[in-house]
C-alpha cells in the first residue's frame, strides 16, 4: 500500500478527517480576501471531504476493526499523538461529518449576504475540526486540545453578531427572574457559554491530571492494556473522583445539571450554529466522552474493582436534566429555545443510557440505546433546528406566537417539521426516535440497581412532556390562524414564502432519514448493538451474552418499556393536540384557572429560578465580594503600600542602572576594565 | 589531515565571498546609483544559498556530530553548523530587512557587500579550531559592523554607535589577542585542541596565567555577548545604529560571541579545572537583571529591545554556566540561543519596517499600530511573547529547558537553583515592558487607517512567527538536533 510520509494511506486517512476541517480554517480567510462568495464552496468542499474520509472508514467498522496509528509528539516527556479509528470513533464521525456537511450546505443559504461571512466559516470549519479531533483522539490530552477548541469556536460563534442588535438578542425583553434579566445578548450569551463550560473544563483538566499521575499515560489504549494505576488508585479512594471530575467535562459541555444554563443563551448565534452545537458538535462532545471513558471503567470490574457511584451520577445527572429541561420547554414561547430545552433534555436522555449501562450486567444494551440515541437525536434535531432557522428566516421574528397558520404557506417545511417532530416526541415504530427511546427505557428498567425504577418513572415522565412540547410547537408554528405579525407583514407586501431550495433540502434529507431509518429501526439497533457488543468484547474484555434476545416479544422488545413508550406518546400527543392542534382549550386560560397550574407554569417559565441562582451565587455576589476587597484591601493595602513601593523600588533601581549609561565613553572603558578585573578576580578564588 | 574542499565553512567563504566582491563591482560597472533592491537580492540568493548547503550537508550525514577539536585550522562539524545555520538565518532577515532601509540611501551595494562579509566571519567563528583562525575571523566579522554601524553618516547617533561600537571592539580584540599570546606561551601552540591539553597539564607555578588568560577571553568575547560589565556600549550601539544592522548585532554576531566562548573558554576552562562557573554564574544573575531592569523605564524601541538582549545573554549564561553540572545545560544554552536568532531578529526587522514606514521608534507613538501594520505588529507581539517565554512558542521551551538545567544541577551546586529563580523573576519582569509594546499597539489609539507595509518585512514576519509556532508546537526535532550537536564535556574534564 501507497504511503505519504511513511503513514500509510488508510492511517493517513483518519488523519484527515479532522485536519481538513482545520486545513480549511486556514485558507477560508485567504480565499476570503478574493471572493466571499466562494469561502462557503471551499468550506462545503472541505466538509464533504472530511464527510467522505469518515464514510470509508465505514466498512472497517462494521468488520469491528480498528486503526490505530502514532507519532512522537514530544519525546521528553514520552508524549504521542495519534488517532483511534474504532467502531465507537468511527460511527461517531461519520454522524459529525454528514451532518456537518449537511449544515454548511443549509448555511450558504441561511448566511447568504451576511457581510462577515468569512469569519463565519472560519469558525464553522473550526469547530468542526475540533469536533472531530476530539473523536479520533487516541488519548485524553489531545481530546482536551479538540475540547477547548471547540469551546472557543463555540464562543466566537454564539457571539458571532457582536453588534448586539436587538433581534439578535434572546428571552423577552424585561422579564426577569428574582431581579435577574431573562434578556441575553449575543456576547453576553457567548462569554456565558464560554465561562460555564470552562467549569467543566477545569474539572475535566484535573480529573485527566490525576489520571495521569497515576497511569502515566493519557493513551486510551494504554489505560485498558494495563490496569496497575486502577488498582492503586482505587486503593487510595481516588478511582471514582478522577472519573467524576472527567464527567465534569462532558457536564459542562454537555449542558448537564447543574451546568445547563448557558445552552438556551447558545441561541443568539446564527441557527445553523445552534444546529451544529445542538447536533453534531459541542454537545455531543460530552456524551462522546462518556462512551469513551464508560467501557475503560466498567471493564475494571474484571479486576474486581466497581466504580458503580461513577455510572450511579451519571445516571441521576442525566435524568435530573432530562425532566429539568423538558418542563422549561413547556412554557417557553421561542421556538429556538424550546429546541435548545429539548436538546438538553435528549442529551440527559443519553447520559443515563450511558449511566445505567455500568449499573446492568448487559453494558451493551445501555451503552447501544444511548449512542442509537445520540444517532437518532442528532438527525431529527439537526433538520428541526434547520427548518426552525428557515421560519426565522421567513417571518422575522424568534416567538411562536408571531408565527401559527403557516402550514399551507411553507408546506415542505411543515412535512418536514412533522416528520423530524414525531422522531423527537418518539412516534411508535416509523420513527428512529422511538426506536432508541424505546431502547433507552428497556435499559433502564432492567438495570440491577435500586434506582432503576425511579429513573425509569423520570424517563417516562419526561417523555410525556416531549410529546406534549413537541406537539405544541407544532401547533402554535403551523395551525390555527396567522398571528398579527404575520399579517402585518403580508399587508407590508413581505409574501411568506417558502426557504430556499439550500435550505429546505439538508432539512429535509434529514427528515425523511429519521422516518425512512425508524420503519427499519428494530434491525438498526440489532446491527448496532451487535457491532458494540463485538467492539465491547474485543477492545475491553467486556463479556456480552449473544442469545440474550432475539426470543422475547418483538425480537428482544420488553413489554414493559415498550407499554411505557406508548403511553407516553398517546398522552403527551393526546394532550398537546387537546390545547394547541385542536385549540378545544385555551391554554393561558387553563393556566390561569387553578393556582397549582399557575405556579408550576411560573416555575418553569422561571427556569426552576436556576439561572436567577447562578447570577445571584456566581456573578452579583462575586461582583460585590471584588468591590468590596477593591475598597477595602486593594485600594489600601496594595495600591498604597505594596504598588507604589514596588514601583518606588523598580523604578529606583532602573534609575540607578540608568545612571551608569552615561553616554561617555571613558566610563564605560573604566567600567569594562574595572569588569576584567572582577573576572580574574572571581577566577582566583 | 587537511580539510576538504567541499566542507562547509570553504563553500560558503566561496558563496559569499565572491558574492561580497562582486556587488561593489556590478555598481562600479552599472554606474547608476539606486536600485537598492538589486544587490539585496544578490545577497539574499548566496545567503539563501548557503544555507540551503549547510542543511544539505547536515541531511546527507556529512558532517561529524561535535568534534570541538581538530589538528586543523576549521572543523566541519555540527556544533559549527548549528550555529552557521542560526546566524544564516539572521543575515537573512536583515538583508530582507534592509531592501526597505536601503531604497533611499547611497552606496546601497557596500552595504550589502559589507553585511556578506560580516556573515563569513561569523561562520568561520563557528567552525574555527584554532586561535588564530578564530581571532581573524572574529575581525572579518566585526570590521564590516563598524562600518555598517555608522552606516547613516549624516545622523550623529549613527556616528556615536560606530564610533563607540568600535572603541570598544578595538579594545576586547586587543583584549584578546592578548589573551592568546598568553595562552600560546604557556602551551606552545595556537592550536585550541593543543592549548586545552597543555592547560589541563599546567605546572602550578604557570597557573595564574593561564588564569589570566581565560578571564580575558571572557572579557574580549564577553564584549560582543553583552554580558554585564562588558555591556556598556551596547544600548548606544544598538539605538544608533540603522535598526536592520541592529538585528544583525543582536541576534548574530552576538551569537558568534557566544560560538567563540563555548569552543575556548567554556572548554579551556574546564580543563583548567577552575571554578569558573561561579564566576559565569553570578555574571549570568547580573546581566539578566540588570538588563530587563533597565528596560522597563526606556521609551525608545530598539533601545529597549537592546537591554532585552543583554537580558537574554544572561538567560544563555545560565545553561553555560552549569554545564558541567548537567547534561540539560548545554542544549538549553544552544537551543536558546537559535530561538533568540530568530525571535531577536524578527523582533528587530518588525521594528525596521515600524521605522520605514511610519519613521517612529518612540513608545508612546506606536498607539494603534495594529491597525496600522497588523502583520508587523503581528509578528512583533509574536515574538515578544515567544522572548518572554509564553507557551506554546519557541522561546518556552527553551527557557523551560535552561531553568530545569538549574534545577538538575541543584543537588551538586549549591547556588544553581538561584539561577532558576533569577530567570523566572526575571522573565516576569520582562513581561511588563513587552506588555507595554503590545497595549501600546493594540489597545490604545483611534481608529488609524491601514499602510502599506513593505513586502520584504512581511516576509520575514509570516516566516520568524510561523518558526516560533511551529517549534512551540512541536519543539522535538530542534531538540533532537541540539541534543546531536552538543559537545560532551567529560570529554575534556580532567
Amino acid at each position: 500500500m501507497a504511503d505519504f510520509f511513511g503513514i500509510p494511506v488508510s492511517e493517513l486517512n483518519v488523519w484527515l478527517i479532522w485536519i481538513l476541517p482545520f486545513a480549511a480554517a486556514m485558507i477560508i480567510p485567504a480565499v476570503g480576501k478574493f471572493s466571499k462568495l466562494s469561502t462557503g464552496r471551499v468550506a462545503v468542499a472541505f466538509a464533504l471531504m472530511s464527510a467522505i474520509s469518515a464514510a470509508t472508514l465505514f466498512p472497517m467498522a462494521l468488520e469491528a476493526h480498528e486503526i490505530h496509528h502514532q507519532v512522537m509528539w514530544i519525546d521528553a516527556i514520552g508524549l504521542k499523538a495519534g488517532v483511534l479509528a474504532d467502531p465507537l470513533s468511527i460511527i461517531m464521525a461519520n454522524v459529525v461529518g454528514w451532518i456537518s456537511f449537511l449544515i454548511m450546505v443549509y448555511s450558504t443559504g441561511y448566511m447568504k449576504g451576511d457581510k462577515d461571512i468569512t469569519r463565519f466559516w472560519f469558525w464553522m470549519m473550526f469547530f468542526i475540526g475540533s469536533m472531530q479531533l476530539i473523536i479520533l483522539s487516541d488519548n485524553l490530552l489531545q481530546v482536551f486540545f479538540g475540547w477547548e477548541g471547540v469551546g472557543l469556536a463555540s464562543y466566537a460563534l454564539i457571539s458571532f453578531w457582536y453588534r448586539d442588535k436587538k433581534k439578535d438578542h434572546v428571552g423577552q425583553e424585561g422579564r426577569s427572574a428574582l431581579g435577574v434579566m431573562e434578556y441575553f445578548s449575543p456576547t453576553h450569551a457567548g462569554m456565558k457559554a464560554f465561562i460555564m463550560t470552562k467549569v467543566g473544563d477545569v474539572m475535566m483538566l484535573s480529573g485527566m491530571l490525576l489520571l495521569f499521575l497515576f497511569a502515566g499515560t493519557f493513551g486510551f489504549k494504554e489505560l485498558v492494556s494495563d490496569t496497575a494505576w486502577a488498582v492503586e488508585m482505587s486503593a487510595q479512594g481516588l478511582l471514582v473522583p478522577a472519573f467524576v471530575l472527567l464527567f465534569g467535562g462532558a457536564m459542562g459541555k454537555s449542558a448537564q445539571f447543574p451546568l445547563n444554563e448557558w445552552l438556551l443563551e447558545a441561541m443568539t448565534g446564527p441557527t445553523a450554529v445552534s444546529a451544529l452545537i445542538h447536533a453534531a458538535t459541542m454537545v455531543k462532545a460530552g456524551v462522546f466522552l462518556v462512551a469513551r471513558i464508560g467501557p475503560i471503567v466498567f471493564a475494571l470490574a474484571a479486576a474486581g474493582i466497581l466504580a458503580d457511584q461513577f455510572f450511579e451520577i451519571i445516571a441521576w445527572v442525566g435524568a435530573i436534566t432530562a425532566l429539568l429541561l423538558a418542563t422549561q420547554g413547556m412554557v417557553n414561547p421561542e421556538i429556538k429555545k424550546v429546541l435548545a430545552y429539548s436538546t438538553g433534555s435528549q442529551i440527559g436522555y443519553m447520559m443515563l443510557a450511558l449511566g445505567v449501562a455500568g449499573l446492568s450486567q448487559h453494558y451493551v444494551d445501555g451503552y447501544t440505546a444511548g449512542f442509537f440515541h445520540l444517532i437518532s437525536h442528532a438527525m431529527f434535531k439537526a433538520s428541526l433546528f434547520m427548518a426552525a432557522g428557515s421560519l426565522l428566516h421567513v417571518v422575522g421574528s424568534r416567538f411562536m406566537t408571531d408565527m401559527g397558520g403557516l402550514k399551507k404557506q411553507m408546506k415542505k417545511t411543515y412535512a418536514f417539521m412533522w416528520a423530524a417532530g414525531l422522531g423527537l416526541m418518539g412516534a411508535p415504530f416509523i420513527t428512529t426516535g422511538f426506536w432508541s427511546k424505546d431502547a433507552i427505557f428497556a435499559a433502564v428498567y432492567e438495570a440491577d440497581s435500586s434506582w432503576a425504577l425511579p429513573l425509569f418513572l423520570i424517563a417516562v415522565l419526561t417523555a410525556v412532556i416531549t410529546a406534549f412540547y413537541t406537539t405544541r410547537m407544532i401547533g402554535m408554528v403551523f395551525f390555527g390562524k396567522n398571528s398579527k405579525h404575520i399579517e402585518k407583514m403580508e399587508s407590508e407586501g413581505n409574501h411568506i414564502h417558502e426557504a430556499p431550495r439550500s435550505m429546505w433540502i439538508p432539512y429535509g434529507i434529514l427528515a425523511v432519514l429519521t422516518i425512512g431509518i425508524g420503519l427499519i429501526g428494530l434491525s438498526a439497533e440489532e446491527g448496532i448493538h451487535h457491532l458494540f457488543g463485538e467492539y465491547l468484547e474485543h477492545s475491553f474484555g467486556i463479556y456480552v451474552s449473544h442469545e440474550a434476545a432475539s426470543t422475547e416479544f418483538l425480537g428482544g422488545l420488553n413489554p414493559v418499556a415498550l407499554g411505557a413508550s406508548l403511553v407516553a406518546f398517546a398522552t403527551g400527543f393526546g394532550l398537546g393536540y387537546i390545547f394547541y392542534i385542536g385549540r378545544w382549550v385555551d391554554p393561558a386560560k387553563f393556566v390561569n384557572s387553578n393556582i397549582f397550574f399557575y405556579s408550576m407554569h411560573k416555575l418553569f417559565l422561571n427556569r426552576w429560578y436556576l439561572n436567577a441562582f447562578v447570577y445571584w451565587g456566581f456573578v452579583v455576589a462575586p461582583l460585590w465580594m471584588a468591590r468590596g476587597i477593591w475598597r477595602y484591601f486593594e485600594r489600601t493595602a496594595i495600591d498604597t503600600g505594596m504598588n507604589i513601593g514596588f514601583e518606588k523600588a523598580v523604578g529606583w533601581s532602573a534609575r540607578v542602572v540608568q545612571g551608569t549609561q552615561t553616554g561617555v565613553s571613558q566610563s564605560y572603558l573604566y567600567i569594562f576594565g574595572a569588569g576584567l578585573l572582577f573576572v580574574v578576580l572571581i577566577l582566583l578564588l | 589531515m587537511m580539510i576538504e574542499l567541499t566542507s562547509t565553512p570553504i563553500i560558503i567563504m566561496v558563496i559569499l565571498g565572491i558574492a561580497g566582491m562582486i556587488i561593489p563591482v556590478i555598481n562600479v560597472v552599472r554606474k547608476e546609483q539606486g536600485s537598492s533592491t538589486f544587490y539585496g537580492l544578490i545577497a539574499f540568493g548566496a545567503l539563501l544559498l548557503s544555507l540551503g548547503y549547510v542543511i544539505y550537508r547536515f541531511y546527507t550525514d556529512s558532517v561529524a556530530d561535535a568534534a570541538i577539536f581538530s589538528s586543523d585550522v576549521l572543523v566541519d562539524d555540527g556544533f559549527g553548523s548549528f550555529f552557521a545555520i542560526a546566524m544564516l538565518i539572521v543575515s537573512i532577515m536583515a538583508v530582507a530587512g534592509s531592501f526597505n532601509y536601503m531604497r533611499d540611501k547611497s552606496n546601497p551595494a557596500i552595504y550589502f557587500s559589507l553585511i556578506l562579509l560580516s556573515s563569513i566571519g561569523m561562520v568561520l567563528i563557528a567552525f574555527s579550531t584554532d586561535l588564530v583562525m578564530l581571532f581573524v575571523a572574529w575581525e572579518l566579522m566585526s570590521i564590516p559592523t563598524y562600518i555598517l554601524a555608522g552606516y547613516n553618516k549624516k545622523d550623529p547617533s549613527s556616528n556615536e554607535a560606530a564610533i563607540k561600537y568600535f572603541l570598544f571592539g578595538a579594545l576586547s580584540s586587543g583584549i584578546i589577542i592578548y589573551g592568546i599570546s598568553l595562552a600560546y606561551g604557556i602551551t606552545g601552540s595556537t592550536n585550541i585542541g593543543d592549548v586545552i591539553y597543555g592547560f589541563s597539564n599546567l605546572s602550578p607555578d604557570m597557573l595564574p596565567i593561564g588564569l589570566l588568560a581565560v578571564g580575558m577571553f571572557i572579557a574580549g568575547f564577553g564584549f560582543k555577548m553583552g554580558l554585564v560589565p562588558f555591556h556598556m556600549w551596547l544600548p548606544d550601539t544598538y539605538e544608533g545604529a540603522p535598526t536592520p544592522i541592529t538585528a544583525l548585532l543582536a541576534a548574530g554576531t552576538k551569537k558568534a560571541g557566544f560560538a567563540a566562548a563555548l569552543r575556548v573558554v567554556i572548554m579551556g576552562a574546564a580543563a583548567l579545572n577552575l571554578d569558573w562557573t561561579l564566576a559565569l554564574g553570578v555574571i549570568a544573575i547580573m546581566t539578566m537583571t540588570i538588563g530587563n531592569v533597565a528596560a522597563i523605564m526606556q521609551k525608545n524601541l530598539t533601545r529597549m529591545l537592546a537591554y532585552s538582549s543583554i537580558g537574554h545573554a544572561g538567560y544563555i549564561l545560565i545553561g553555560i554556566s552549569l554545564a558541567p553540572f548537567s547534561g540539560l545545560g548545554l542544549q538549553a544554552s544552544l537551543f536558546h540561543i537559535l530561538n533568540h536568532a530568530v525571535m531577536k531578529g524578527a523582533a528587530f526587522i518588525a521594528i525596521a519596517g515600524i521605522v520605514t514606514t511610519l519613521g517612529i521608534v518612540h513608545l508612546d507613538k506606536i498607539k494603534g499600530l495594529g491597525r496600522k501594520m497588523p502583520i508587523t505588529a503581528f509578528g512583533l507581539v509574536i515574538s515578544l511573547l515567544a522572548l518572554a517565554g509564553v507557551p506554546p512558542l519557541n522561546g518556552f521551551w527553551s527557557k523551560l529547558m535552561l531553568f530545569g538545567s538549574a534545577i538538575d544541577a541543584t543537588s551538586v551546586v549549591w547556588w544553581a537553583p538561584w539561577l532558576a529563580i533569577a530567570g523566572v523573576l526575571n522573565s516576569a519582569l520582562s513581561l511588563a515592558y513587552y506588555g507595554w509594546i503590545i497595549r501600546k499597539m493594540y489597545f490604545e489609539g483611534e481608529t488609524e487607517k491601514r499602510v502599506k507595509e513593505p513586502a520584504s518585512i512581511v516576509g520575514v514576519m509570516i516566516f520568524s512567527v510561523i518558526f516560533m509556532v511551529t517549534i512551540g508546537v512541536y519543539p522535538e526535532p530542534i531538540i533532537q538536533f541540539v541534543e546531536m550537536i552538543t559537545p560532551s564535556m567529560t570529554a575534556v574534564m580532567p
